[in-house]
């Protein structure tokens, strides 16, 4: 059994991916009217605040899912759900930068075993280094028993 | 109804029902703009052949719908963060209820705290979530 303290002094808070993107503003507004959005400043790219919507921010996703290094619990990760904090808008058309790491690591028992929880943290930054957004992704992991 | 400040919140207040567009052909749109196509968001049958009972809307527009849902009660409220706990799967096809409720109010600072709910018609929760919103002051 993977030794959950142990797993996080050696991952928790250490960057282990660093990804480049550009958002579409198609794809901004397409995935905006289709959550029922209503708000010109996610829907019209004309608007001076245009920008993505918080659940479109939660799409974008770090290289690999965990560190390299990180022990096989033997499940597939399964999506526990998703967070994220704006700080800024964030805008199509410019270059982001999402650097990853693991925010916490825990894990609940039950009668069909242990699962074990990931949070994944992606800090998104401007080429000025401003932190426009955090997305937090809830990995969730059925440990096998031999693992 | 909608709010314009937070004095016009209420602590206990229901946000408006509201109703998504969970139709496949909506939700695989979204899936393809994010970058998640593939047949579980796509196809029902395809999604079948994966184990699924059938096509899926993905987690994240779940998020969306909740996001929706807070722009229509507060036209010019400022999320500032929003956070979702993927209970179940939601099926395409399939009617959503949402629904939300105001757990503080913070004049102070103007800020709300909402509790979130993702249900299926047969009460059953897929998604829940919370959600912090910044109010115009009064």
């Amino acid at each position: 059994m993977v030794d959950i303290e142990e797993l996080r002094k050696q991952h928790l808070e250490t960057q282990f991916d660093q990804k480049e993107f550009v958002l579409s503003a198609d794809n901004l507004i397409i995935a905006a009217r289709a959550s029922g959005e209503t708000r010109e400043e996610f829907l019209d790219p004309e608007n001076e605040n245009f920008q993505a919507t918080p659940a479109f921010l939660c799409s974008l996703a770090s290289g690999s899912t965990l560190p390299i290094d990180f022990p096989s619990l033997g499940g597939i990760p399964m999506d526990g759900g998703k967070a994220v904090e704006i700080n800024a808008p964030v805008k199509p058309g410019i270059k982001l930068t999402g650097k990853t790491s693991l925010h916490e690591i825990y894990d609940k028992k039950g009668r069909s075993g242990r699962m074990i929880f990931i949070v994944v943290r992606m800090d998104l930054y401007n080429d000025d280094e401003e932190l426009l957004a955090t997305t937090d992704s809830r990995l969730v992991i059925r440990e096998k028993p031999d693992s | 109804m909608s709010v314009k400040t937070i004095s016009d919140v209420e602590f206990g207040e229901e946000l408006p029902v509201f109703n998504p567009d969970t139709s496949l052909e909506n939700t695989s749109a979204f899936a393809k703009a994010v970058g998640w196509g593939g047949p579980r968001f796509e196809d029902h049958d395809g999604a079948r052949k994966e184990g699924f009972p059938g096509a899926l809307v993905p987690g994240i527009m779940g998020m969306g719908f909740l996001v929706s849902a807070i722009h229509k009660w507060a036209p010019e409220g400022q999320i500032q963060n929003i956070d979702t706990v993927f209970r179940a799967p939601m099926l395409a096809d399939t009617p959503a209820i949402i629904n939300a409720v105001v757990t503080d109010i913070d004049e102070d600072d103007a800020l709300v705290e909402l509790d979130m709910t993702i249900k299926n018609e047969k009460d059953e929760t897929r998604v829940f979530g919370t959600a912090k919103v910044k109010i115009p002051p009064s």
